[in-house]
């Protein structure tokens, strides 16, 4: 469904200069700097797949979804989206994707939910029956009836969230970018979203392409998934490598009781105390071993303890990780 | 081709109709600011009015003629901003990242941004223009002929498509930088100042500038001399002087559209 290989961006990136004159003369100059943005990537996602893009700020992630949208023109490589090459195509193609960019939403904001989706429905050209059936689909789902005549900018942030599915949706498209999906979000709506994606790529067979910063969202949702870091892939393959050698550690971030005096390392069986700071120790477990349920009391029997954190790996420690560790094979 | 013209058309025809029905739901808001619209612009037109009251005539023109061709760069401009404005934000547009969206959808662009910032409220600019044009029907009673009554509304769309045709320009201009853009206001929103005057008031390098480079001469200047049936008008041939504001409008039209398209091209290789 989707072949990128030797995928390649560079941009040109000037300097600015402040004042009109400067802006003037920024028209004309090409004093800059080269940036590799997306350095030679290669990777294919199968039709029904959902596969995790992740990496770091600024890593490449958003550029790369804009050359395979057809919106960036690569400087090299070959791309093939649903058949066509993107930038070629891009009004054929955008017919053929749905896209979902969690910080800024794709409604009308002054307009009632469902006439921004009667809009896109005369966007995409999707016939009257096909769209009803797909809103009734998705009302259901979504749960979309409490707010479907509210103004977007009044819907809450969850509201929104599951309106800018529904509108990416409407018209039946095969691929699905998912940009953020779960921003902002609480764990209430996270976890129905999450439900609603699942649910779509299972009985709809669409394609899925998802970038978030949560790990969360990876391990709940895609079998497989690439890092990227630098505009370069760091890694490609399943989840489950990455859960069993980073995700497995957790980190209970201790802070003592002041009365506690502690000179050296915490002592609790099944964990290591990897750092300190002042009256706050990191221990990291691993959860195939020990539960927090179990480090927890073993804990504060020994010390007075006055607060607690139980940590996750996220995606940029799993990232700095591969680098001080090395991945071995890909995949 | 033509296909696809029309469907971008009523594509364009459905977000404004989406638009004004989501702006009529707070009508005490649109009537407040069309209000304000009109009177603060009653109050330009009222300053140029003053201006007459001491110097009589301008170059040779009346103030019903003056009136006049204030209406017509009143009218053609808020009509501009009426049905172009998208392009007037653009800039905003560029600077949030929603020009993204816009690339994402099976639709032209160029319609898309043209529709997505439809007011109602710029009716107030219209109105006040109109009520300068009505005031100079009155002042400079020109002799009317059917062909003239034709002509008007011609002159008026050929005006908005000048306008626009700028609004265009400036937007394009942002896709290299964001801060140049007070370059092109300065042309769009200053150039209604100026073509509310007859021409041979400005210095001849102007008037060569306002006629060949930005065509805002063909706006109200030259559409005026032949509907009052101005003496300068026998300096040309009248085919000449009735055509040309079609041939300006088509040519910065035609420029403004290459242009956007190039703009277009140098965005999707450099991105943002």
């Amino acid at each position: 469904m989707i072949e990128v290989e030797d995928l390649r961006k560079t941009f040109h990136v000037s300097r600015r200069r402040s004042g009109f004159g400067g802006a003037l003369r920024g028209l004309v100059s090409r004093e800059g700097r080269e940036v590799q943005a997306v350095d030679g990537i290669s990777f294919s996602v199968a039709a029904g797949e959902m596969v995790g893009y992740v990496g770091p700020n600024g890593a490449g992630k958003s550029t790369t979804i804009k050359m395979l949208t057809g919106i960036l023109v690569p400087s090299s490589g070959k791309v093939s989206v649903a058949g066509l090459v993107p930038w070629e195509r891009r009004r054929e193609l955008a017919g053929k994707i749905g896209a979902v960019f969690g910080q800024r939403t794709q409604l009308w904001w002054d307009l009632p939910l469902i006439e921004s989706l009667t809009l896109l429905q005369h966007v995409y050209d999707v016939p009257a029956a096909r769209f009803n059936e797909n809103l009734r689909y998705f009302r259901e789902v979504l749960e979309l009836d409490d707010f479907l005549d509210t103004p977007v900018r009044q819907l809450s942030l969850g509201q929104r969230m599951r309106g800018d599915l529904v509108a990416a949706l409407l018209h039946d498209p095969p691929i699905l970018y998912l940009d953020e999906p779960t921003i902002g979000l609480d764990v209430i709506a996270r976890a129905r979203i999450r439900e609603v994606l699942h649910d779509i790529n299972r009985e709809r067979g669409v394609t899925v392409l998802l970038t978030t910063h949560d790990m969360a969202d990876i391990t709940r949702l895609c079998r497989r998934m690439m890092i990227i870091d630098r505009g370069k892939l760091l890694y490609d393959g399943s989840v489950e490598a990455i859960r069993e050698r980073f995700g497995a550690e957790r980190t209970l971030v201790v802070d003592l009781d002041e009365s506690e005096a502690v000179d050296g390392q915490l002592c609790v069986p099944g964990t290591t105390d990897v750092r300190r700071d002042g009256p706050r120790h990191w221990l990291r477990f691993r959860r195939d071993q020990i539960t927090a349920a179990q480090v927890i009391p073993a804990l504060t029997a020994r010390y007075r303890i006055r607060d607690l954190t139980l940590e996750e790996p996220e995606i940029e420690g799993i990232v700095r990780r591969i680098y001080e560790e090395g991945m071995g094979s890909r995949g | 081709m033509l296909a696809r013209l029309r469907d971008d058309l009523q594509l364009y025809r459905l977000f404004v109709l989406s638009r004004l029905r989501a702006q009529l739901q707070y009508r005490g808001s649109f009537l407040m600011m069309t209000v304000i619209t009109f009177f603060g612009l009653l109050a330009e037109f009222l300053a140029v009015l003053i201006l007459f009251n001491r110097f009589g005539e301008l170059a040779g023109w009346e103030v019903g003629e003056v009136a006049f061709l204030y209406g017509i760069a009143s009218v053609s401009f808020g009509l501009a901003e009426m049905f172009g404005a998208g392009f007037d934000v653009f800039p905003e547009m560029i600077r949030r990242g929603e020009f993204d969206r816009v690339l994402l959808r099976p639709r032209s662009a160029f319609f898309q941004i043209l529709s997505a910032d439809f007011q109602l409220r710029r009716i107030g600019r219209i109105s006040q223009g109109s009520l300068a044009l009505g005031l100079a029907f009155a002042w400079a009673s020109p002799e009317w002929s059917p062909a003239k009554m034709l002509y008007l509304p011609a002159m008026l769309a050929c005006g908005m498509v000048i306008y626009i045709s700028f609004f265009v320009l400036g937007a394009t201009l942002c896709f290299w930088t964001v801060e140049s853009v007070e370059v092109i206001n300065v042309i769009t929103h200053g150039g209604t100042e100026f073509a509310s005057y007859p021409l041979p008031i400005y210095h001849l390098l102007m008037q060569r500038f306002f006629t060949f480079v930005v065509p805002l001469a063909f706006v109200s200047y030259f559409p005026s001399l032949y509907l009052l049936d101005r003496p300068e008008a026998a300096d040309w041939p009248l085919a000449l002087l009735v055509l040309s504001p079609f041939a300006a409008a088509a040519f910065i039209a035609l420029v403004a559209r290459v242009a956007w398209s190039v703009g277009v091209r140098h965005y999707r290789s450099t991105g943002n």
